[in-house]
């Protein structure tokens, strides 16, 4: 379960000397629990990925608290936030962010290797997966070798490799077409059922946003909760 | 991340940018093999001139001088640790002469005792030790000195030296003095051993080795003959001591005990020592020098893990972004310039030993050649040595150079803000 409590941001912008604060976030709460999928839906420029970026432990808020499971993320250092990532965290990206140098089945072990696990492990896991989700046939190809609807299933499957309790995905479906967009929807709901994977999904677009059980608003740095309903 | 996927994940790295890691490592390589065939020279001239010293010299031996030597002393000295021989040699102040089927000359005498000789290592090149009363040993050039005068020579002409045989001659030895009566008494000397010639060409050896028991009957018939101011001025002998070692690696404790006992002494290991201080020198000198060629490679390293980290930017965004620790990504950046390193040593070392070879096997030829020739067998210089030592300097300052300049581009990469480096473009 992910608590945010009292949460705010703001960004120091502009030259040295002359900066002025452009508060990002202001004062937000939201929760997730267990095996909920979650949205965050809002206009560009509204803090969504701002948000996520906290949430991930990527960035330190100015104030508030992220409680995961009742630990404070604000409060650990940078080494303990990224082992903290490992254990709990997957992430998927909008524009797939796979490592160039290495192939599907690579990209889908990095974290394993990342957590140390022994090589056989991880072979027996990837390829498992692999067959899951389908990527088996381009498990040797590299990333500028995939279509943007094949490199995001190798995303999604790098975030799930290492079983996270939650996944994070900053516009998963951002550079997809709509049908291609429909399928990782799926996957993602599929991957929700049978795993009862916390998914916290940011979001511009009401449809994505819509197969979540609870939906979060984004305007201007606030937070509201069941905003679709409203905006429909 | 265990250390063997560490490893796999540099080497797909260095593997991505092979030309660029292939121009760096041959930069660390040349910067490194410089340094060492640098140094190698000063190691070379080392060895030439400590052979040189050590071949001509019987370096076990230790002179000793004193103003009143007994060989009471000198037999003291052979209880030292580790001294294999003393030899207490008088040489004859009174001017002598030897006539020989007509050819004379001054004789240049020493009294002493054959026995401490042989174990000093006195060799023979022909003939015996004296066994009997008036059986000598002269030195190998002995013959050379005897001249027959009344055979006419033109100017700038050898003089008639005796050409004869040597073993086996009997000649006639006795004082030359201003008077008759000092020349009154002769010995008749049969010369059954020749000495073996000195280690260097120039060392002239026309001794006479006669065995210490002449001694008090010669200086008796002296003392007789000769006026009384005569006596007063000089004694009949001078004294000179060689202590000989029975190991060059000795050679410095004994010089010290009889340093300690008051004596003045000379031997080898002072003139090493002093070489060694020179080289020891002349060495830092050189490898400091080749450490610059080393620093400029350096500049190679920190450019190319500086771009390395840039490049990488966003592949670093996303490893932190996954869980890597900064420790991990800063060991995985040091690591790729540790292997610059290493890989540039490796080759450099074999490099060098290879130019050191090419150097000592082809330049005594050319140096021989430009000086037409003229160098003959006695040309024996060993331009270059690589000793393990000079191999374990260079390769630290090398790897410790690599890693410093790696440093400050693997410590960039874990400052990587994740964010940004996600916000990268490919
Ligand atoms: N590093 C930064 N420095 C200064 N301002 C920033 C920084 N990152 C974001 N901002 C500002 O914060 C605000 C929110 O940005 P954020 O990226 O969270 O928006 P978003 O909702 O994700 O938008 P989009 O849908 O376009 O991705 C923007 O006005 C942006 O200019
Ligand atoms: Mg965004």
């Amino acid at each position: 379960m992910i608590e945010v409590k009292g949460l705010s941001h703001s960004f120091r912008v502009g030259k040295k000397g002359k900066e002025t604060e452009v508060p990002v976030l202001k004062e937000l709460s939201l929760k997730a629990r267990d095996g909920e999928i979650v949205s965050i839906v809002g206009r560009s420029g509204s803090g969504k990925s701002t948000l996520l970026h906290i949430l991930a432990g990527f960035l330190q808020p100015d104030a508030g608290r992220v409680l995961v499971d009742g630990t404070d993320l604000t409060s650990m250092s940078e080494a303990q936030r990224a082992a903290f990532r490992l254990d709990r965290f997957g992430f998927v990206f909008q524009n797939f962010q796979l490592m160039p140098g290495l192939t599907a089945f690579e990209n889908i072990e990095l974290p394993l290797t990342l957590k140390g696990v022994p090589a056989a492990e991880r072979k027996r896991k990837v390829e498992e997966l692999l067959e899951s989700t389908g990527l088996t046939e381009i498990r040797g190809h590299y990333p500028n070798e995939l279509s943007g609807g094949q490199q995001q299933r190798v995303g999604i499957a790098r975030a799930l490799i290492t079983e996270p309790p939650v996944i994070f995905a900053d516009e998963p479906t951002g550079s997809l077409d709509s049908e291609t967009e429909q399928d990782i929807l799926n996957l993602i709901l599929s991957l929700n059922k049978k795993y009862g994977i916390t998914f916290v999904i940011i979001t511009h677009d009401d449809e994505v946003a819509a197969i979540a059980k609870r939906q979060y608003r984004m305007h201007d740095g606030e937070l509201t909760e069941g905003g679709l309903r409203h905006v429909v | 991340m265990s250390f063997k996927d560490q490893i796999a994940f540099v080497r797909q790295h260095i593997r991505r940018n092979r030309l660029r890691v292939f121009m760096t490592v041959l930069a660390a390589t040349m910067g490194t093999a410089f340094l060492i065939v640098l140094a190698s020279v000063g190691f070379g001239l080392q060895k030439t001139i400590k052979d040189d010293i050590l071949s001509n010299q019987m370096v076990t031996q230790i002179e000793v001088y004193s103003e009143d030597m007994t060989d009471a002393k000198a037999d003291a000295m052979k209880k030292i640790d580790h001294v294999e021989a003393v030899v207490h040699r008088k040489s004859l102040v009174p001017m002598a002469m030897g006539e020989l089927e007509g050819h004379t000359g001054s004789m240049n005498t020493y009294f002493t005792d054959f026995g401490d000789e042989q174990a000093s290592g006195f060799k023979l090149a022909e003939g015996r030790f004296p066994e009997k009363p008036g059986e000598v040993i002269v030195g190998s050039q002995f013959a050379a000195q005897l001249i027959d005068e009344s055979v006419e020579v033109e100017e700038g002409e050898e003089p008639a030296s005796y050409e004869g045989k040597v073993i086996g001659q009997t000649f006639a030895f006795s004082f030359e003095g201003e008077n008759d009566e000092t020349a009154s008494k002769t010995w008749p000397f049969t010369i059954v051993g020749v000495k073996e010639a000195p280690g260097k060409d120039w060392a002239f050896d026309g001794y006479l080795y006669l065995d210490e028991s002449f001694m008090e009957e010669m200086e008796s018939a002296y003392i007789a003959a000769s006026s009384d101011n005569e006596q007063e001025d000089m004694s009949f002998t001078n004294s000179s001591v060689n202590v000989y070692a029975d190991d060059l690696a000795n050679v410095k404790a004994i010089t010290q005990t009889l340093k300690d006992d008051g004596y003045a002494v000379y031997s080898v290991s002072e003139e090493i020592e002093q070489i060694d201080v020179f080289f020891l020198a002349l060495k830092a000198g050189l490898i400091f020098v080749g450490t610059i060629a080393i620093l400029i490679a350096s500049i190679g390293i920190f450019n190319t893990m500086t771009m390395a980290v840039t490049e990488r930017t966003r592949e670093i965004g996303v490893m932190k972004a996954l869980g890597a620790g900064p420790k991990l990504i800063q060991r995985l950046f040091l690591m790729e310039s540790a292997w610059i390193g290493l890989v540039g040593t490796v080759i450099a070392v074999v490099i060098s030993y290879g130019v050191s070879f090419a150097a000592n096997a082809i330049l005594p030829i050319v140096v021989d050649a430009a000086l037409g020739g003229e160098t003959g067998d006695s040309f024996k210089v060993t331009f270059s040595v690589i000793p393990w030592q000079l191999v374990l300097i260079a390769s630290a300052i090398s790897l410790t150079v690599a890693m410093i300049s790696g440093w400050r581009p693997a410590r960039k990469a874990t400052k990587t803000d994740v964010i940004g480096a996600l916000r990268h473009e490919l």
